[in-house]
């Protein structure tokens, strides 16, 4: 009789430790969770730009108020002979901020290069556009139409289809100028010039592009 | 005869011998996840960051990084008085490949594991229920698979083999 009640009492002590030691290892586990903050960034540099360092030694984008001009002056006896002016620029941005490469050259090209970063999968590419005026004007009110500007893509060194190609503005509007992969470097340097194929009076002409980076 | 029959014996000693200790060295160590339900995190939510502000010219170079830090507490009573090898498990999970590295204050082991790895982290006797120590992790994913927040779950293991 002894021996018959003494068993099951065994029986339910191994079962029991058998369940404890099951739940100790169901609860071991540390979770952490991971929580991407601010992941999306933009950048766009058209002429000077700021970075605290090249990119790749760590480097961070900065902001740069500064507007440059790009310019030309016609002497009066070539003034609508239909030979294209060459621009120059007072931009003085020659190298990319990704790695010091002298990628530009001055005072015959502007820089333009940028990047936006996001978490997760490619997306859509990012759009540069340019808000470009109807013309260029003096004091008086005379114009001259900004599709008479145009201008080429290229880089030192460079090879392949540029990310912000060659082309002319509009006469007044919105118009893409170029493109950006997520999560990648993209830059090119423009050659502008002017088409003088008319005679407009004599005097200053200006006007002011504003371009825009615009990420999905 | 009975002194030619003892050198027989002898040798056939020592190779029963021998081959029991072959065996014992390659038998595989028990593995047992560790109770680390006193671990507390001294921060909710690890931040990640983008480890580099701008990407590179290929894209390749997106690796986002956050930092927090962990106050371990391990329960070894099971292997109290006894030797053993603790590691740390991360094991392979989503949203794909990650690193994780540490720093202690001495308990245990600094290290670094990749997600379907283990580290060791301690080894040596076990001399007190458990064991503590504060561990200030550096997570590492790559950005373009983390669209949101996610969990990463790691444990502790003990081989006591």
């Amino acid at each position: 009789m002894r021996t018959t009640v003494a068993l099951p009492g065994l029986r339910r002590a191994l079962i029991g430790a058998v369940l404890f030691g099951a739940v100790s290892d169901a609860a071991s586990a540390y979770t952490a969770t991971l929580t991407p903050a601010s992941p999306l960034t933009v950048y766009l540099q058209v002429g000077v730009g700021s970075f605290t360092n090249d990119y790749i030694n760590g480097g961070q984008p900065g902001n740069n108020t500064t507007v440059n001009t790009v310019s030309a002056t016609v002497a009066s006896a070539a003034v609508g002979n239909g030979t294209a002016q060459a621009m120059t620029t007072n931009s003085t941005a020659t190298q990319s901020y990704w790695d010091g490469y002298t990628y530009c050259s001055v005072p015959g090209q502007i820089y333009i290069g940028g990047f936006y970063r996001t978490t997760g999968a490619a997306t859509a590419a990012a759009l540069v556009t340019a808000t470009v005026p109807a013309a260029l004007t003096d004091t008086t009110g005379d114009t001259i139409a900004f599709s008479k500007i145009h201008w080429t893509s290229s880089g030192n060194g460079d090879s392949g289809a540029e990310p912000f190609p060659a082309g002319a503005f509009v006469n007044g509007g919105v118009q893409n100028v170029g493109s950006m992969s997520s999560n990648t470097w993209n830059e090119s340097c423009w050659t502008f010039s002017y088409l003088n194929n008319t005679v407009p009076p004599a005097g200053t002409f200006t006007g002011v592009v504003r371009y825009t980076l615009s990420a999905p | 005869m009975i002194a030619r029959r003892c050198p027989a014996l002898r040798p056939a000693f020592f190779l029963a011998h021998a081959l029991s200790i072959i065996w014992a060295s390659t038998a595989p160590a028990k593995t047992t996840t560790i109770d680390d339900s006193g671990t507390q995190a001294l921060e909710p939510a690890v931040s990640m960051r983008w480890k580099t502000a701008a990407p590179s010219r290929s894209g390749a170079d997106n690796l986002m990084v956050g930092t927090t830090t962990i106050r371990v507490r391990i329960n070894v009573t099971p292997w109290l008085h006894h030797s053993g090898r603790i590691y740390l498990n991360l094991p392979a999970q989503q949203p794909g490949p990650i690193t994780a590295s540490w720093i202690t204050q001495g308990r245990l082991s600094s290290g670094q594991v990749h997600s379907g790895n283990r580290a060791l982290i301690y080894a040596g006797p076990i001399a007190t229920p458990f064991i503590e120590d504060v561990l200030k992790f550096q997570f590492g994913v790559d950005g373009t698979l983390m669209r949101r927040s996610f969990p990463v779950t790691f444990h502790f293991e003990m081989d006591d083999g």
